[in-house]
Parts: structure tokens; sequence; C-alpha cells
């Protein structure tokens, strides 16, 4: 230990290197078989895989599988730990991996690039799974300059395709999510992820898909499956029901390729950030936003941050307020204001030529000051880190700066995600704002939060930020997220999306209808129920 | 690879001088550099994970932390840093010296 300085944030330490000089040693598996799979199921099943992908890209032991196994959800109970992992580099291998899944009723959870943080990453929503890892499915396939289109593989990831972009001097911009540089295009998309400029929702800007079926059919959605046709990533709806959508939160098949629209760069890139003072700001805020939104004045998915959640970024809790006392508005005022920032703070940008965004920024200046904002551009905030990262996130540029979340309450890296819906109107915001910190409070957790202000909605989206390496904290962080969950359901607003851990609580919310309803598509496209079992409560 | 990787880090060459992905190719393996400006950098030495150039850090532990992820750091699978990248990405970044550019607190 002598050897080397111990990092004082306690990211890396003791434990670490005892588990590097055990190493990935062999052993047997001691994970929870899936329902119904024996023992001996799940080895025939381990070992057919590697008949197809070899031996060094099949993880069939409890060691082996440890990368696939980091969370930073809550789980206290250890639910959700992955059996295994397989990872084929051709959908010819992945066809016959769902054919070994159904001959040995193994199943399998598909991961893109498994960095949906604070979702589960790349861990199943039951137990007993065996991710199926496409991340070495790298490839772009096209891209079209004159369309604005891609085709790609799922381990894609957003920095490969713009490093192509980049390399190729083609002047398209990408969308990305938080952690952009390592996670994936087709994942993302897939989870009905939202990013930052006006291509901002994905699933809307995806275009055409191909799947493996859950019997090892090939299947192309869209204009795909017409012999010659130049309009896979270009048209959209193809012919009869449109079936693009029972693909995304779903469990109805593996997508392996993915067209997605790219937006051609503008000539004029604006960023503003508009500052307001008071939580209680929030009405005032959304109702100068929507107009501008539903117009498309403003054409990008705009984030409206509060003060604790932008400070969390790049600061520590005990920064700001000593350790043990809850987080109150006057400490989290005095240190927004001390680093450029409001008590909310609302990004967004203009895009267009000089002429149209010279047009638009009086209509906008004026509605947002009437709000009793103060409108800042770069020409005020150049420098500031928080403007720096939002600045860069809308015109799809990289970065990973939002994991420094994790560490807002000591090192322990616990992120769970809670993202309710609302239509874009500042009573709702007002009330979900309330709630959500009366509930946060009781639990001894922090409001920590930003509105995603979409054409018509809003996402709430909560970080609800815990010490995971404290068991209490833990289980807290647990009970916290399900209370949050189910108070939001009562009145009427649940989650665009979920993590492993809530799959089936949110499922619950949208009603037995519904549930019957995909339960009877899963029945009749997966009748052995191999394809990711649990994925948005479908088993 | 260990000595073709020093080799490169001795050249001290940009990422960018680096072969791109084609289309229709799978990603070729990386050097260091690419990887560490392409995902480690991110937050190592900016601010959200810590220092690793310069403290001559064991390889094993390197390697270890990768792949199993520390607290807020996300785990890297071989199926993103292949086995062969991150043995030449551990050693290399055992032997880089502090760099100014970096920060971390």
């Amino acid at each position: 230990m002598s050897e080397f300085e111990l990092n004082r944030r306690g990211l890396i330490g003791a434990g670490v290197l005892g588990a590097a000089m055990v190493g990935l040693a062999s052993c047997d598996n001691k994970g929870t078989l899936a329902p119904g799979v024996s023992k001996a199921d799940f080895a025939g099943a381990i070992k057919a895989m590697r008949g197809v992908v070899g031996d060094e890209w099949v993880y069939g032991d409890a060691d082996a599988v440890t990368p696939w196994k980091k969370n930073d959800i809550p789980d206290p109970e250890g639910r959700h730990v992955p059996v295994g992992a397989v990872a084929p580099k051709t959908v010819e291998e992945v066809q016959e991996i769902v054919r070994i899944a159904n001959k040995f009723k193994q199943p399998i959870w598909p991961v893109s690039t498994g960095k949906n943080m604070g979702y589960g990453m790349a861990t199943p929503a039951t137990p007993g799974q065996i991710v199926l890892d496409l991340k070495r499915m790298n490839r772009i396939l096209e891209v079209d300059p004159q369309l604005g289109t891609c085709l790609l593989e799922p381990g894609v990831t957003y920095q490969q395709l713009k490093d192509y972009l980049d390399e190729n001097n083609i002047p398209l911009w990408i969308d990305v999510p938080t952690v952009g540089p390592i996670a994936s295009p087709v994942g993302n998309t897939l989870d009905r992820g939202v990013g930052y400029t006006p291509y901002g929702e994905h699933f809307m800007f995806q275009c055409g898909m191909e799947v493996v079926l859950p019997d090892g059919q090939l299947m192309r959605t869209g204009m795909g499956s017409i012999e010659g046709s130049t309009a896979w990533q270009a048209f959209k709806w193809g012919y009869g029901p449109y079936v693009d959508g029972l693909f995304t939160q779903s469990n109805f098949g593996i997508v392996t390729k993915m067209g997605m629209w790219l937006m051609p760069r503008p000539p004029v890139y604006k960023p503003f950030m508009i500052r307001h003072d008071n939580m209680a700001d929030v009405p005032k805020i959304i109702e100068a936003m929507r107009p501008l939104r539903v117009s498309n004045l403003v054409a990008n998915c705009n984030l409206m941050m509060s003060a604790s959640y932008q400070l969390a970024m790049f600061k520590r809790r005990n920064e700001i307020v000593p350790d043990g006392r809850p987080l109150d508005d006057d400490s989290v005022k005095k240190a927004a204001k001390a680093n450029g920032l409001g008590m909310w703070n609302t990004y967004f940008a203009l895009y267009g030529t000089e002429d149209t965004v010279a047009a638009i920024e009086p209509i906008i200046r004026a509605q947002l000051t009437a709000s009793g904002g103060e409108v800042m551009t770069s020409a005020e905030m150049e420098g500031n880190p928080w403007f720096h990262h939002h600045q860069t996130l809308m015109q799809g540029g990289l970065n990973l700066d939002e994991i420094g979340l994790l560490r807002w309450r000591g090192a322990g890296g616990g992120l769970a995600w809670f993202a309710p819906v609302a239509a874009a109107k500042g009573v709702e915001a007002e009330q979900q704002t309330k709630l959500a910190r009366q509930i946060l409070d009781k639990h001894g957790f922090d409001y920590t939060a930003a509105y995603a202000i979409g054409w018509r909605d809003l996402h709430h989206i909560i970080a609800l930020l815990y010490d995971k390496s404290d068991p209490e904290q833990e289980k807290k962080a647990d009970a916290c997220y399900r209370e949050l969950v189910t108070s939001f359901g009562k009145k009427g607003w649940a989650s665009y999306r979920t993590g492993v851990n809530s799959m089936e609580l949110v499922a619950q919310q949208y009603g037995q209808v519904n549930r019957d309803f995909n339960k009877l598509l899963k029945n009749a496209i997966d009748p052995n129920g191999v394809i990711a079992p649990g994925k948005s409560g479908i088993i | 690879m260990r000595i073709w990787a020093g080799a490169i880090a001795g050249l001290g060459l940009a990422s960018s001088a680096f072969a791109a992905q084609k289309l229709g190719e799978y990603q070729a393996q990386r050097a260091p550099e690419q990887v560490y400006a392409k995902v480690c950098g991110y937050c190592h030495g900016r601010n959200i994970g810590p220092i690793l150039f310069g403290r001559n850090l064991p390889t094993d532990m390197v390697k270890a932390v990768a792949r199993q992820g520390r607290n807020g750091m996300p785990a890297f699978r071989p199926t993103e840093v292949t086995n062969a990248e991150l043995d030449a990405l551990a050693t290399w970044i055992s032997k880089t010296p502090a760099k100014a550019e970096e920060h971390g607190k």
C-alpha cells in the first residue's frame, strides 16, 4: 500500500489490489439461476454459446462476469446480478445465441454498450440472466451526408460516431445523452433517451431497424424489407402497422442495426442560460418557456437545472453544508451565487443563420426577462464550467462531467434517476417539485433535479444521489425511490423510463389492460420468454 | 504490444494521428493514448476522477479498477476495452509522468 499514494477521495483503495491478485479465475457459478433453468441447462447454454462466439467471449462464472455486475442503482437484495455474459460480433451469431437461449430456456439480457448509468447499466431486471453484450458489434455501416442519416450497429458509441464525422469532415451533428462518450446511440434511442439539440427526442429521429426476433428470424422495419429500397433511413413508416416502437423499452426482439437522422451543423449556434433566483420561480419559467417550445422558436430540448443539481456535478455536498445537515436553500443559494449560478438555470440555444438568430433573440429575451430571468450568453458566462458543460452538450459535444454527481455524498457512487412526466404547465411543475422535496427530505436525500422541457411535456429528472458503499443508505435510497414512484403515480405522474430496480413497479402504474396487452404480445412473439424478462415489467 | 505502446508513448503522438474507423469496419485495436483520450480522460484529470499519471500505479491495480469499476466509476468490460488494449493502457498509465494540464482535487 505504501508503494503508491492512495487517492484522498478513496476512489481507488484497498481491496482492489487483492481482487486483482485473485484474478478472474474460473469457478462454479454461484448466482441465482432463472426460474425453471437447471444447472445443466445453464451449463448447456454456456457451452453452446462458446461454440458460437469462442471461449474468449463467453463469461460463465461468478468472477468472470464481474465487469457486467457493476451497478449504481439501489439493489439491497442483490436481485440485479447477471449469471453470465456472451458477446457476439455478428448478426448471425446473435441469431444462433437466440436459438440456444430457446433450446435451454435460458434468458438473455441484451445491452448495447451497457452504460445506462442510474438506470442499471448492464444489469438485468430479474435474476438468472446472461447478458447479451452487443458492444463488439461496433460498425458504422452508412453515413449519408446529403440526407443526414446513418445506420449503426448497437455497439457504436457516440464518441465513435462523432470521431467518424469529424475525421471525414462531414458537417452533421450527433445528439448526446450525458454519458455520450461511452454510451450507444442505438441503446439510448431504444430506451427512449433524451438529449440537448433540436434532435434531442431520440426516438423521434430514429428511422429503420433490423431486429433479431425471439425465434431467430431477422426482420427489417420500415422500408428495410423492400429489396433495392434506398429509403430505409429516409422514410420512417413503411407500410401497414408501424412496429418500430414495439422494440423500444421492450423485450420483443434484439435490435442489431438502427437508422438515425443527424442534424446538419447550422451556420450559427448561440447558447443561452437563463438565471432565476428563487426555488419558487418554477412555474414562471415553465410558463415562459412553453410558448417558445410549442412554437419551436426554441427548438432544442432545454434543461432547467436546479442549483443543487448543478453544484453536485462539480462540488461535494460537504463543501455546501456540513455532513449530517439538511441541504437548505440559503446554503445552496450562497454557493450558487459564488459560482455564477441562479437557483434555476435554464439552458437552450438558437440554431440558424445570423439573420434568423438575430430575429428570434429579441423575442426570447423579452419573454424570459419578463419572467424575472437574467438572460446570459457566452459573452457573460465564458469560462464558467457549468455554462461550458451545457454549451458543449447543446451542440452534440461530448463530456462525462455529470459522472461527478456520483461523488456528491461520499465516494460510494449511488445514483438512481427518477423521471416522471407531466404536461408542460407551470402549476404541474410546481406541485411536482413540492412533492419530490417532501419525499426526499423525509428520507434524508437532496432535491438534485432538473426539468427537461420538451415540445409539450416535462421530464422531471431527479437524481437520487446516495452512498452505495453504506448498506443502510442503500436501503433508505431504495425505500425513497419506491415512495417517489408510488406517490407521484397517485397524482397521475408516471416515469417515462426507469431503472431495472423499478420496472415492475412502474409497469403496474400503467394499468392492467396495458400490461395484459404487452403480455399477449410477449407470449405470441417469445413463447419461451427468453428475451430480457422483466424489461418494462414484461415477463 | 507493450514495446509498441511504449514507443508510441515516447513519440507523444496525438490521438488524431491514429487511423480512424472506416465505414463498415470494426473498430481496430486502439493505442493507450486513444483509449485514455476517448474514455478515461473525460473524468481522470478533469476533477471527476483521480489523477492517474505520475503515480507509478501498479498495472494490476489499474486493470482491476477498470474491469470492476470503483465507487462512482463504471466498470469497463473486455468488449469495450479489450484485454490487449487494457494491458497496454495499464503499462502506459503506470509509466506516464504527471501532466500539468490535468487537475483534480
